[in-house]
């Protein structure tokens, strides 16, 4: 027993005693993201080639459950002078990150564009910055400037089961929601017919990207780019067009609705079981879709999010998250953080990045890797998120709106589709309400925030 | 502390009423009246505060609303009522007659009644009394105070918003939210309780590798809520889920989809979280059903009682305390450990069907950040759960058999 307790006590202090050690020399940056699965231990790798290669510093990558998470640990850790370097923060929340401030009201992060101050690289770590995709560039850059460093980056496109496609005798895969409309016509009157046509999450995002395709803003300032948004239009004619066709697809039996918002797990499982024919999803699970449809004995082909093809399409936009810089850090953990940041996003991690999960290559330099690699000829669905995304006319539409509390209204929008799909309210009446409710919000948010 | 001349007339309320009662329970057991009035006038004047001087006595600004002024007249009434009946309380323990001085320990046991002074069970206490005050009765002061504003992380600014959080939750929705939680956590309650009385009495039963069994059915427990609700949700997933497979193959008919059928999404919630206690109480029962002395269901045998005459009669009154010690418990789960289950199962739809109030909280505070009108939802949640205990101790606690 006593053996066992001084072998106990060795082996702890084996293990205190280098760690105690590194850290006399090395600066730790710490950095905190979002995931907690594969794409968590894919960043650690990173962190860990990072760290061989400069030795100077010591990246620690630690989890959080979800990006509301690790914002307020931020938040709180800051205010307690402790912040990590480093925040995983996602797109729509942007504003809410720009608008933050710890107690003494210093702002909780700092501009990257600002911290890089010009520099084309930083102790040999090229800065990645000029060469970001345009899509990813237009959502975040806000008064010309960069203020995070763009990572996870998807967009929304369609999956096909071709095996149904082809036993219905349909060709070419439906490109606007009229023709997908008219495919699931032929294909729910099938005798093999799947239990529904298409399926896709509730979630606010495929209603921001409809939006965007059709060219309407979702709030006022030029979609709150120019100025504070002070009043969002969630019943645009725009948002009524889709709502109007989203409730035909679900009164028709062509879309199932899973029953739960935002439900991701529900329709993936949906249409990789083949209980649907189609599928729009983030193009951030490309390569699992790809996978699995594989596995589950069909192909799987991805195409660009269907639009309205009654008006000109305009273009989707961005989803996913970026790696935003702490406030007030000393200059050498400022320094490590950016190295990290923009050797992170190197084209060769940029690169495997997107293989690993099917998020956007973020650079144009990765892209031509790729291209020279022949990735995208083995493989064609990981080629879509991107090209949609070029296809986009630069537009405030296709930036993508930055609005104050944007996740609550994000939850008014999707409860206003589950009360229009389910209990039949009138579309324009619901989308009023919803549009009032949210505005409350908003100015709820701007009073605190707001000049 | 802000004083409003409309203010004085309730002040006068508060103070006779305090002093009416309090020397009337003073004259009852022999002790001064005027100690009383006047001790009792005192906490009628203070008593209100409590609550007035986190809302800065807003709710008596003239230009507030009746429905504010009420909510503040009842906060008024509540704090000088809460004081006022602690003054009485503690003056107990004043009492000169020894012999009237409550006892700490209960009524019916005088064996371990401190005769020396009565500081000495308080200092014992000072440590727990400690703790409760720093992390209970402090943080909850402390959310009441946060409910007065519209407080938000991160927010450069936190403005006053008096009851204006507490009165917004006066709308038909929440109304619903309320009726979803009380249906909900009752049901879960109550079948919680049959099924793992059910489980218990068979586990109980002297079988081969009794053992084993007992300790796979305390398993669920130590899952947590999410869990229960991945693993429910792959279990009852509408399109692609095991059981509508299996309803479809052998049945013919898949399952209602969520999305059309409210009450079973609801019975998804209830099934998970009744599923994830039953653990919990199988637990409970098993060791209960061992303290049952066996003559006693002997005897009732050989009185010609049957099984369930002896189970109903015997067993079910012995297990009282059990029983009513779970309810406790299993209605706090309900009440506020619910909500990862939810969360993974249905985030509260379909159309809000199974948006309970902790669920509402939650998301309030964590996903929209409000952590002001959070604030205030989980206070009215607190008063409803602690009104319930109440109830509970009040009607039930009184049949408790303790076999004493």
């Amino acid at each position: 027993m006593r053996k066992l307790f001084l072998m106990l006590i060795l082996a702890l202090l084996v293990m205190v005693i280098p760690a105690a050690a590194q850290d006399d020399e090395a600066t730790d940056i710490v950095v905190w993201i979002a995931f907690t699965d594969g794409r968590l231990d894919w960043a650690r790798e990173r962190a860990a080639e990072f760290n061989e290669l400069y030795p100077e510093y010591n990246v620690i990558i630690e989890g959080y459950g979800s990006y509301n998470e690790a914002f307020d640990a931020t938040l709180l850790a800051a205010e307690q002078g402790n912040p990590p370097a480093i925040t995983h923060f996602f797109e729509a929340a942007t504003q809410e990150a720009r608008d933050a401030v710890t107690d003494s009201g210093e702002p909780l992060f700092k501009s990257v564009e600002a911290a890089i101050a010009g520099r084309t690289e930083i102790n040999g770590v090229p800065v990645i910055l000029d060469d970001v995709i345009s899509a990813a560039a237009n959502y975040y850059t806000l008064d010309g400037e960069f203020t995070s460093m763009p990572w996870n980056t998807s967009s929304a496109i369609m999956f096909t089961n071709m095996d149904i496609l082809e036993a219905a005798g349909i060709e070419e895969i439906p490109a606007t929601w009229q023709e997908l409309e008219a495919a699931c016509e032929v294909i729910m009157a099938m005798e093999s017919a799947p239990e529904a046509c298409i399926t896709w999450p509730n979630h606010s995002w495929f209603f921001e990207q409809s939006m965007a395709q059709q060219g309407a803003d979702l709030a006022n300032n030029g979609n709150g780019r120019e100025a504070r948004a002070t009043e969002v239009f969630i019943n645009s004619d725009a948002a009524v067009a889709y709502l109007d066709w989203w409730k035909r697809m679900y009164d028709n039996g062509y879309y199932v609705y899973t029953g739960v918002v935002r439900d991701w797990t529900g329709t993936y499982n949906a249409f990789i079981a083949q209980q649907v024919a189609f599928l729009i999803y983030s193009s951030s699970d490309t390569t699992l879709i790809t996978n699995d449809s594989q596995e589950a004995g069909f192909t799987a082909v991805a195409s660009f999010m269907p639009h309205n093809g009654e008006v000109e399409y305009v273009g989707n936009l961005i989803g996913g998250a970026t790696l935003w810089l702490n406030n007030g850090l000393d200059e050498e953990t400022e320094t490590g953080a950016l190295m990290f940041m923009n050797w992170f996003s190197n084209p060769q991690n940029a690169a495997d990045w997107h293989k690993f999960t099917g998020y956007v290559p973020i650079t144009n330099a990765a892209i031509e890797l790729l291209e020279e690699e022949g990735w995208y000829e083995e493989n064609p669905n990981s080629r879509v998120a991107s090209a949609q995304l070029e296809a986009a006319q630069p537009s405030s539409a296709t930036a993508g709106a930055l609005i104050g509390n944007f996740v609550a209204i994000r939850d008014v929008i999707t409860s206003a589709v589950e009360e229009i799909l389910l209990n039949d309210v009138d579309v324009v009446e619901a989308l009023n309400a919803a549009n009032e409710e949210a505005n409350q919000l908003l100015s709820d948010y701007n009073e605190l925030y707001g000049e | 502390m802000v004083f409003h001349a409309n203010m004085l007339p309730f002040f006068i309320i508060t103070g006779i009423i305090g002093g009416a009662y309090l020397g009337f329970v003073f004259r009852q057991s022999n002790r001064s009246l005027i100690n009383g009035m006047m001790l009792g006038g005192a906490a009628g004047l203070v008593g209100p505060w409590l609550f007035m001087t986190p809302l800065r006595s807003c709710t008596f600004e003239t230009e507030r609303t009746n429905t504010d002024f009420l909510l503040g007249l009842f906060f008024f009434f509540f704090g000088a009522a809460l004081v006022i009946w602690l003054v009485q309380y503690i003056s107990l323990f004043f009492h000169p007659d020894i012999k009237m001085r409550p006892s700490l320990i209960g009524k019916q046991d005088s064996r371990g009644v401190f005769r020396s002074n009565f500081l000495v069970p308080f200092l014992l206490l000072l440590p727990t009394l400690i703790i409760l005050a720093l992390f209970l009765y402090y943080p909850a002061y402390e959310t009441f105070r946060l409910a007065t504003f519209r407080y938000r992380l991160g927010a450069p600014r936190t403005p006053f918003k008096c009851v204006d959080n507490f009165t917004e939750l006066l709308t038909a929705d929440y109304g619903e939210i309320m009726i979803i939680t009380l249906t909900l956590s009752a049901l879960i309650v109550i079948f919680a309780l049959i099924i793992s009385l059910a489980i218990a009495y068979l586990a109980y039963q002297p079988v081969k590798g009794a053992s084993i069994y007992r300790t796979l059915l305390i398993w669920p427990y130590a899952i947590s809520p999410p869990v229960a609700g991945i693993i429910f949700f792959v279990m009852f997933d509408p399109v692609a889920g095991v059981i509508d497979h299996l309803t479809t193959t052998f049945l013919n008919t898949g399952i209602p989809a969520w999305s059309e059928s409210p009450n079973f999404a609801r019975f998804i919630i209830v099934a998970a979280s009744v599923w994830k206690v039953l653990g919990y109480n199988i637990l409970f029962y098993i060791a209960g059903l061992q303290t049952i002395p066996k003559d006693l269901i002997e005897a009732a045998a050989i009185d010609g009682a049957n099984g369930w005459q002896r189970f109903r009669n015997v067993v079910i009154p012995l297990l009282s305390p059990i029983t009513f010690f779970l309810i406790i418990t299993n209605l706090t789960y309900a009440f506020f450990e619910t909500y990862g289950t939810i969360d993974y199962l249905t985030r509260g739809g379909p159309t809000g069907a199974t948006t309970t109030a902790i669920y509402n909280i939650m998301i309030t505070a964590k996903q929209d950040k409000w952590l002001g009108r959070a604030a205030a939802q989980s206070v009215v949640l607190f008063v409803i759960v602690i009104g319930i205990t109440v109830w509970q101790f009040r009607t039930s606690g009184r049949q408790v058999n303790y076999g004493a």
